[in-house]
């Protein structure tokens, strides 16, 4: 109770209507049964609550919306499906025939069809309807509320509504819900389902990436039924029709979603008679879209990617049966560079921000990561940016030992084209030049030593650019020209020798049984550039590195709900301005055992510091940031501080556990992020009964923030105070996500009944301002002195090794 | 009626009658070698010719047998077997195919070697008339092609493939076989690529493909424009060239496995009964069972390929997920008192077997856990582990070529930038197990437990290893010159690139004083065959490398004080070194000019002698120590630098690029003529014995 209404005061500050509305808020979120919407306060009475839901009732409910909005709103932000007022009546007829159709199917022996109950017209009813209306209509209604509604209202005209409204989200907004939208889609009842379908096919239609998050998804959800429902479940039957790959863009996007109480069933014929009786709109929406004639070319658009991510996964599970690190990673290395060779391809990394083509995967970058019986690993892919990586075209392959040219033509844009500007040319130049020079090793000399030479400037052109000592040693060939002897001292090379290796960023030692360490800790900048001038593909614009993690055998859906809501936290934090830090990193749910992970750039876990460096943590940060009073190590404590006191929070809200220092990475800027969200809300490993306390806060944690009395310590815990208080206004925003996803799921975190009660609870919305300053001290107090967190690294370190 | 004499044909050849019955085929042969021309009594002879088995021997024979002024006779009736032969190509019945081929080949061979010395104008004339030479040939290649090519049985691809490889080492130098001038002009090369590039032909055809490619590529390769040469060097299609790399993988690995079979059979457990003091003589036995027959051809193809197309320095680093064969410990040291295997070992054959279970096994079952030795391997780990074996030993002069040829290999890879990258990547890190020969004063390594590390490791062991292992009488100086210039085009590529590569330095700069020993000790003996300045100019450089450049490659601050402390440890070489080189330089000689060069190449050695010497022992002397420990000498050498001036030389890290012509072309023109004749002898044996491949073909027609 509390909770909702204090959700409705914040979105309907703005609205004109607050006060009329109070009264029906209630209603709207209240129980079970009783929780029908204003609009549907009058029909319940007419209708007397049919069992099944009255396709008269669903067809009223609509045309009353459309009627409404038709009248209302003409302005800019009309949804699309209202662009003339033709098209809506022809629409609402089309409405009409399928009805009828809808109620004659009806398996059960329903009432008769009456005639519009009298009651639905009153002026209260009406203006009580209105206000809901405008609610939707509102500037504020965004599609976290839409969620909502959906997800609580059992009234099939909202949901109708709401299914429709989606349409009118930006699609990226959307997308952060998808996760919800499809658990409904598949664990809800028909009404939800059938609202939130035309949707999702329509986006299916739209975008491979969409059709192929949700179908993972969808299987994903599925899992959870029993098998037998399973193989008939709504979900699977669009993840079939998904991967069938029917959903194409061909067919003028289907005015399915005009009509949201129109059956699975009926889609197909539907379908037909539409674009028979309409062939002219439907002509003129296809000839805009130039993939249309494209797609008949490819028939099967969803491949490549799919392929690509069976090998991945398929290695994964292969690097599982090897017993050693080192054998792993080779088999993953050799595994990988036969992968490169149906690169380039129409296929992405969906984890990534902007349209691209995968063009190479530097196979001998990827390695394991460290884990007991999984074999996760990361690899680094190239990838070539796009407009649009359905429509451009493929990048064209360039072979691997073509660097040397490719180089050679960036940077000699004169000299250098006359020999190895053009590959084709190259071959041509080279086969001519056998017609008339019969020593093919002189041609060939000629263009490699130029190569060489080419290396040579840029080696010095970096090393001077650097110190300028070392240019001297590299420097022999300009001592050609003075014929005077030159003299160095061998105490110069002996210092520079020291100093170079003084200057390379530390590094970790190469560890056979833990091979991510080093290509974890070399910073992301200098693996860019590394990769890049090895790459055919490097001196290419649009080029860019990703990295990925692909995990076999673990179930991400966890992770996904996890990342969710940090989103959210982050987000809200944000919007409320608190400088709480926290890094989600994004999950895709590939099914109920795989996925994909995208990595936190220049981190490497507290594990692998204390274990490389065999400092203590203050110690590891003033090695690599410098002295107490430096700028760079004051700014480094302050990350550290901030994204303390963020993960503080999520671990104590989240009730998130197992939190071993190889959970834990530490970032190139000072800031802790923490992974692994195996264990959150109501599951713990074995439940050994570690890890009582509320988050992790070690001594060495305290340290780094300068001590107990130090600034810093205070403002850790203000932080915490403020990003609680903040996160508590928008309570419901992070409740939402996870409590949909409770629907229909046994996953281990929403074990118990009490899952959802719990982490309300851990909002305190009930205490003051002073009351939660008191509260978040205890937290602070009891978590630094908790034993529990001893024992459990101590028990992390005698079972797994880990430091 | 030819049955009986078919079996009278099989009767003549068990007993030893002097007027013996005729088989039917020999009779028809007989009739193309009379005057007349055989179809103008019988209109089907040529039709029933290629239905008959072939009588290699005979029609060989009658060949060889024919002289001066009966060639002119019987040329027409010649010209019309050959013609006939290309058109049975074509037709349905795949016996007819069969014998075509098989006659082909009798046909090119009986030729031949009739005429060694003849022009191959004259062969060319005999077999098909020049002035249809050109069509007949460009018919048979187009017939080849499309067997190769297309979907027919594979019995027949393989006897295409023998054809081709008859013909092209029909003479004993490739480049005087003057009927390759067609199969430039209508190339076959591309149904070679596309049987490497299916995996089911390539496993079945690909070593034969390989080989013919490797001659083909052979053919006037100094004097025209070889079109093979051409197109292989521009192939970029990955599956092609990753499926030659398999084949020269697979031969290479075949090779490795059998030599390790051998070894194995003859360390048996009695191996560790006998000590070192006669060790030499039991290894000297072991050493004739242990040679395996090389492949050179198989080398050849790998070095054309390396050398001429950039592509494939990529299929080098390819790794295939390998069965390789766990190194069991089965040489008990003699110290061990119980030997775990006091038979021989299991073959590994059924080691192999019991390992594909295994795997099996894990397949179904992830539970259960496989071999921590299991390696990954690729064509380079392969390649270098068939050289250490090949360089074991290089009296036998197949196996000096082939130790020359891999060093020849190697010196190309080390110039590849794109191989130096993949050699020098920190990411790609193997165990390598080379083979190390057995030697009188030092326990064969089999066990050591060899770190991964990166490839580039494991080239540097390599030829640490061959310098250490060839300090002989009889000194392979153009061996060692490769082997030291490897060395340095590897440094070079380091000290460019600037990676300090953690490698024992300290083995590298030991052996390379050690040479410098022998050469010093063995200067008369030497100096008559060799230019012994030149290498020792390349090793003292060698270390004025790392001299002067130490600090753009060396890993640690600590290894290059460990530099001098080598120097000056083994100062005595160096004196000794300066000495000879002073004298030899100051008399009037042919050697007088190398010589001086290398007095100038130690300049900075001297220095560091010179300077760190008294350093040394006044320390010793201030300190009272009479032996100083290697910790106290790097500390002097530590304390002392700055007052050290080193001169820089030019040009050290600058090197003379590989290149075929004019210097190695006499070696391969050996090298392909030896590999010709060994070809020729095998494919022979392999034709004779096609009497299955006919079933095959009785069978389904």
């Amino acid at each position: 109770m509390v909770s909702s209404s204090s959700l409705m005061m914040d979105t309907f500050d703005l609205t004109d209507s607050r006060t009329t509305m109070g009264g029906a808020r209630c209603v709207l979120w209240e129980g079970p049964d009783g929780c029908y919407g204003t609009l549907t306060v009058t029909w319940t009475s007419a209708v007397s609550s049919p069992p099944v839901i009255n396709p008269e009732v669903a067809l009223k409910a609509c045309q009353e919306v459309l009627l409404m909005d038709k009248l209302q709103n003409r302005e800019g932000s009309a949804p699309l499906w209202l662009v003339s007022p033709d098209a809506c009546s022809i629409k609402e007829e089309d409405e009409g025939d399928e009805a009828e159709e809808e109620g004659r199917l009806h398996r059960d022996p329903s009432p008769p069809p009456r005639p519009a109950p009298p009651s639905l017209l009153p002026a209260a009813a009406a203006s009580k309807q209105s206000w809901l209306l405008r609610l939707f209509e509102s500037k504020l209604f965004d599609v976290s509320m839409a969620i909502s509604y959906l997800y609580k209202s059992k009234e099939p005209g909202v949901q109708a509504y709401i299914g429709n409204r989606l349409f009118s989200f930006p699609d990226s907004e959307v997308d952060f819900y998808l996760p919800q939208l499809l658990n409904m889609y598949v664990h809800m009842d028909t009404e939800v389902g059938d609202a939130i379908r035309p949707y999702l096919i329509h986006r299916c239609r739209g975008g491979i990436t969409f059709s192929l998050l949700t179908a993972w998804l969808l299987g994903a959800y599925s899992s959870d039924m029993h098998i037998s429902t399973q193989r008939h479940s709504r979900g699977t039957k669009l993840r079939k029709l998904i991967l069938s790959d029917e959903l194409k863009p061909t067919a003028p996007p289907p005015d399915a979603f005009l009509s949201p109480t129109r059956r699975t069933h009926h889609r197909s014929k539907s379908d037909a008679t539409t674009a028979s009786s309409e062939p002219g709109s439907g002509l003129r929406r296809t000839g805009s879209n130039p993939k249309v004639e494209a797609v008949h070319e490819e028939p099967e658009r969803l491949r490549p990617q799919r392929e690509l991510v069976k090998s991945l996964l398929g290695i994964g599970k292969r690097l599982a049966t090897l017993p050693t690190k080192e054998q792993k990673t080779q088999r993953l290395i050799s595994e990988l560079s036969q992968l490169n060779h149906k690169l380039p391809a129409r296929v992405w990394l969906p984890t990534a921000e902007r349209q691209h083509h995968v063009c190479r995967i530097p196979h001998t970058q990827a390695v394991v990561l460290n884990s007991k019986d999984k074999a996760p690993y990361i690899i680094y892919v190239e990838v070539l940016e796009c407009k649009s990586f359905e429509t451009s075209p493929v990048p064209v392959r360039i072979p691997e030992t073509r660097i040397r040219s490719a180089r050679s033509a960036e940077n000699l844009d004169c000299g250098g084209a006359s020999d190895a500007n053009n590959v084709g040319m190259m071959s041509e130049h080279r086969a001519g030049s056998f017609s008339t020079v019969p020593n093919y090793d002189n041609d060939d000399e000629a263009w490699a030593t130029d190569d060489i030479g080419q290396l040579q400037v840029e080696v010095e052109a970096q090393t001077s650019s650097s110190d300028n000592i070392s240019q001297f040693s590299v420097d022999s060939i300009t001592s050609l020209e003075s014929k005077e002897p030159v003299f160095i001292a061998a105490g110069d090379i002996r210092r520079r020798l020291s100093e170079n290796l003084a200057h390379t960023p530390t590094t970790f030692r190469r560890d056979p049984e833990d091979p991510s360490a080093v290509a974890l800790k070399e910073p992301w900048e200098d693996k860019v550039r590394r990769i890049r001038e090895g790459s055919p593909y490097g001196h290419l614009m649009n080029w860019r590195l990703l990295s990925v993690i692909v995990k076999c055998g673990d179930d991400l859906r966890q992770e996904l709900l996890a990342y969710q809501v940090l989103r959210q936290l982050q987000s809200i934090w944000q919007q409320e301005r608190v400088p709480l830090w926290i890094k989600p990193y994004k999950i895709l749910v590939m099914s109920s055992d795989s996925g994909m992970i995208e990595p936190v750039l220049n981190a490497v876990s507290l594990h692998q510091v204390r274990k490389q460096s065999q400092l203590s943590l203050l110690d590891y940060f003033l090695q690599e940031h410098g002295s107490f009073t430096t700028e760079a190590f004051l700014a480094a404590q302050r990350s550290f501080v901030q994204s303390c006191a963020g993960y503080s929070l999520i671990c104590y809200l989240l009730q998130v556990k197992d939190r071993h220092n190889g959970n834990i990475l530490l970032d190139s800027e000072g800031h802790i992020i923490h992974i692994d969200f195996g264990f959150i809300l109501s599951s713990s490993p074995r439940n050994l009964g570690f890890e009582t306390s509320a988050f992790k806060l070690t001594s060495e944690f305290v340290d780094v923030m300068g001590g107990l009395d130090g600034d810093m310590f205070i403002y850790y815990k203000m932080l915490i105070l403020q990003g609680l208080i903040a996160a508590r206004k928008h309570m419901e925003k992070v409740l939402q996500i996870v409590e949909i996803m409770q629907q229909g799921s046994h996953l281990a975190c929403f074990h118990g009944s009490s899952t959802i009660r719990g982490l309300k609870e851990r909002f305190h919305m009930s205490l003051t301002e002073e009351q939660l300053q008191l509260l978040v001290e205890q937290l602070v107090d009891g978590s630094m002195r908790s034993i529990t967190t001893k024992l459990y690294d101590s028990f992390q370190y005698v079972t797994n090794g880990i430091m | 009626m030819s049955q009986v004499e078919k079996k009278a044909g099989l009767l003549r050849r068990t007993s030893s009658s002097k007027k013996p019955l005729k088989e039917k085929v020999v009779l028809m042969y007989d009739e193309i070698f009379a005057k007349e021309d055989p179809a103008k009594n019988n209109p089907r002879f040529w039709d029933e010719l290629f239905l008959m088995k072939v009588n290699l021997e005979y029609l060989e024979s009658k060949l060889e047998s024919v002289d001066g002024e009966e060639v002119q006779r019987i040329q027409d009736n010649i010209n019309s077997l050959f013609h006939h032969c290309i058109q049975a190509l074509g037709e349905e019945h795949q016996i007819k195919v069969v014998n075509a081929l098989q006659t082909l080949c009798a046909l090119f061979r009986g030729v031949h070697q009739k005429n060694k010395s003849a022009s191959g104008f004259d062969i060319i004339n005999m077999l098909m008339g020049f002035d249809k030479a050109e069509q007949r040939m460009k018919d048979l290649m187009e017939r080849l092609d499309s067997l190769l090519c297309g979907g027919g049985s594979e019995s027949l691809k393989s006897l295409c493939l023998k054809l081709l490889l008859c013909l092209v080492t029909v003479t004993d130098n490739i480049s005087q076989n003057t009927i390759l001038e067609y199969v430039m002009i209508n190339s076959i090369f591309e149904a070679i690529l596309q049987i490497l590039s299916d995996v089911s032909s390539r496993g079945q055809h690909g070593y034969d493909a390989v080989v013919l490619l490797a001659l083909l590529v052979n053919y006037r390769k100094y004097e025209s424009v070889n079109p093979y040469i051409v197109k292989l060097s521009i192939v970029d299609d990955e599956p092609t060239l990753d499926g030659m790399g398999m084949v020269v993988h697979q031969a290479l690995t075949e090779y490795n496995r059998q030599y390790k079979d051998k070894e194995e059979e003859n360390q048996g457990g009695f191996f560790s009964t006998f000590t070192s003091m006669v060790g030499s003589m039991f290894i000297a036995d072991a050493d004739e069972k242990l040679s395996v027959q090389t492949n050179e051809a198989i080398l050849l193809a790998l070095y054309e390929a390396v050398h001429l197309n950039r592509n494939f320095i990529t299929v080098l680093a390819q790794s295939h997920p390998e069965m390789d064969i766990p190194t069991t410990p089965t040489t008990p040291t003699p110290t061990t008192p119980t030997t775990p295997l006091g038979t021989t070992p299991p073959s590994l054959d059924i080691i192999l077997c019991f390992y594909l279970l295994i795997c099996c096994v894990v397949m179904n079952n992830p539970e259960l856990p496989l071999d921590p030795n299991l390696q990954t391997s690729n064509l380079l780990i392969t390649f270098l582990k068939y050289a250490s074996i090949v360089m074991q030993d290089t009296k036998d002069e197949h196996r000096l070529n082939s130790a020359r040829l891999c060093l020849i290999i190697l010196t190309c890879i080390a110039e590849d930038q794109y191989a130096d990258a993949f050699l020098h990547d920190d990411n790609m890190n193997f165990r390598v197990n080379l083979h190390r020969m057995p030697m009188r004063h030092r326990k064969k390594a089999v066990d050591k437990n060899i770190p991964s590390r990166p490839l580039v490791c494991a080239v540097l062991d390599l030829m640490v290893e061959f310098i250490v292992t060839h300090m002989m009488k009889d000194f392979p100086m153009d061996l060692y010159m490769r082997c030291v210039q490897i060395i340095h085009k590897l440094l070079c590529y380091q000290k460019k690139c600037r990676i300090r590569l953690h490698y024992t330095w300290r083995e590298l700069w030991s052996a390379l004083i050690n040479l410098l020993k022998f050469l010093l000790s063995n200067e008369t003996t030497l100096l008559a065959k060799h230019n012994i300045f030149h290498l020792a100019l390349l090793v003292v450089n060698l270390f004025n490398m790392f001299i002067t450049y130490g600090d753009t490659f060396l890993p640690t601050s600590n290894s290059y004080d460990e530099l001098y402390y080598e120097i000056v440890r083994m100062h005595q070489v160096f004196d000794n070194l300066y000495c000879m080189v002073l004298r030899v330089s100051t008399n009037t000689g042919q050697w007088k000019e190398a010589a001086s060069k290398v007095t100038h190449a130690l300049v900075n050695v001297r220095a560091i002698v010179n300077h760190f010497d008294p350093k040394i022992e006044s320390y010793a002397a201030v300190n009272h120590i009479s032996q100083l420990s290697e910790e106290q000498v790097l500390e002097v050498v530590r304390s002392n630098y700055d007052t050290l001036t080193l001169k820089l030389q030019d040009g050290l890290d600058q090197f003379e690029r590989y290149s075929e012509q004019p210097k190695e072309a006499a070696f391969f023109k050996e090298l392909v003529r030896s590999i010709s004749l060994n070809v020729r002898k095998n494919v022979s044996l392999n034709t004779l014995s096609q009497g299955v491949l006919l079933k095959e073909f009785s069978t389904i027609s």
